[in-house]
Formats: structure tokens, sequence, C-alpha cells
């Protein structure tokens, strides 16, 4: 078996609660990522940010999961973002759409400035 | 010395079970790369060639132990045509399925992208018909990007 290999953490900064994603995004992924999700909810999130790493490899399974959590998001009335993802998966992200749903920014810190202009 | 102006081609064939359809993606990027193919190019096939593996893997053979997908690059002086084979269990329609909206509304299943994808990545694609059975995916991708 080739197993992926993701590493998934959480943290707090400025109101954010920030999912690191570290590693390949994959059909693998989705216990892990779903249980980060449901956590950060349950403490009462209501701004998220998926903050990508060294994902060199996010197949459609993995856009699967994050769609998934894409229809939590706007059922729970929470606001997501994204950070982290290189050029070729940001296009990929705008070529199936979810860039329309979700706000793409380049590193944590602007996507923390973005949370921190619309709460304002 | 390498010369890329003459044709070449690579043979591959990997067994159906997810995280293989990683090697046939990088072997097929190293490929590439060695053809001179630009780094965003590259990006665009490895998504490709991984999408369509995955679905030979996932749907043509069911993930059945023993099921092969076998996977062709070849390299014509202009530009590299990838096919990937599976035996067949399940025939594709060839139908992309519908844009994120309606996975969102829970009227699409969430997955099912990779179709959609492949025909967004590469300069050609479709499926040809196999004496032996089973779905043939071709891609064709040319060195220089599309205008």
């Amino acid at each position: 078996m080739l197993d992926d290999d993701l590493d998934v953490y959480i943290r707090e900064r400025e109101g954010v609660a920030i999912i690191d994603l570290i590693g390949d995004v994959t059909t693998f992924a989705e216990e892990k990522i779903t249980n980060a999700y449901n956590e950060v909810s349950r403490k009462g999130a209501r701004n998220i940010l998926l903050n990508f790493r060294q994902n060199d490899y996010i197949n459609s399974a993995g856009i699967a999961i994050l769609i998934g959590i894409v229809t939590e998001v706007n059922r729970n009335n929470q606001r997501l973002a994204m950070s982290g993802l290189s050029q070729h998966f940001q296009k990929i992200f705008r070529m199936v759409g979810l860039a329309q749903y979700v706000d793409i920014y380049q590193d944590e810190d602007e996507a923390i400035q973005g949370f921190t202009a619309a709460m304002a | 010395m390498y010369d890329p102006s003459i044709s070449s081609s690579i043979d591959l064939s990997i067994p159906s079970e997810l995280g293989y359809e990683r090697v046939v993606r990088e072997a097929v990027a190293s490929f590439a790369h060695r053809l001179g193919f630009a780094t965003e190019r590259v990006e665009d096939l490895k998504t490709a060639v991984s999408e369509a593996c995955l679905n030979a893997i996932e749907h043509g053979n069911a993930q059945t132990p023993g099921l092969r997908v076998d996977v062709t690059c070849v390299w014509d002086g202009s530009g590299l045509t990838v096919c990937v084979q599976d035996q067949g269990l399940k025939p594709y329609s060839g139908h992309v399925t519908p844009g994120i909206e309606q996975r969102l509304r829970g009227d699409a299943p969430p997955r099912g992208l990779g179709l959609y994808l492949i025909t967004q990545l590469v300069d050609a694609c479709g499926f040809e018909p196999s004496p032996g059975g089973g779905n043939v995916l071709y891609m064709c991708m040319r060195r220089c990007p599309r205008a």
C-alpha cells in the first residue's frame, strides 16, 4: 500500500482557527481533515483557515473532501479561507470552482488580514 | 547526449491500488522534464495523469487485486501522448460531471471531478476503443503552451 502522508494540526491565531495540512491531500486524508474541522467547530470557530503546506499532491478525491467542508461551512454559517497553495493548485481550485466559495490567499499572514478586515 | 527531437516512449504497469498513481505521475513528470516541457506544463500533466490513473484504478478496474493499469507515453518530436488503459470492469460513458454548484447543493456526488480536470489541463483527450476490451483514455500535450 502507498498510503498518503498527511499531518494535520490545529491552532488559533487572532480569532481564526487554523488547520495546517502538511502533506498529500487525497482520499486517505478524509478522516483527518473532517475530524479537524469538527473539532474546531465544536469549539465554536466562526473563522477557519485551511493552511496548506508542502502539498505536492492534491487530487480530485482530496478536492471532494474540501467541497464537503465548504458544504458544512455554508450550513454552519462559518467563514472559510485557504492559504499556502502552490500556483498550480490555486489554478486547479479556480478551475473546479472552489475559489468562488472560498477566499484563497497566498499565505497565512495575508489570510489573517483578510479575516480581520471582514470582521471589522 | 539525449536528443528530444527524435521519438521515444516509456511503458509502465501498476497494480490497481490507490497510491500507485503517484508512481506514474512522477515517472511521466520526469520524462516530460527530460523532453524539455515547461514546469507549468509538467504540473498540468502530472495532475491529468494522476486523475486518469485514479479513474482506471477505482472505476475501470474497481480496485480489483491482480488487475493492472497500463500506461504508455509516446513522444513524437513535438508532443507527448499518454494512454492509460484499464481492464474495463466498468466502462466509461465519457460523461464529464457537472460543476461545484450541484455538488454543494447535494445534487451531485462530491467525487467525479477527475475527467473534468483532465479535459481542462491537456490539449486533447478522449476515449478510444481497445481491441482487447477495457477503457483507454488518451491525453495529448504539446511541448509549447497553448496560445
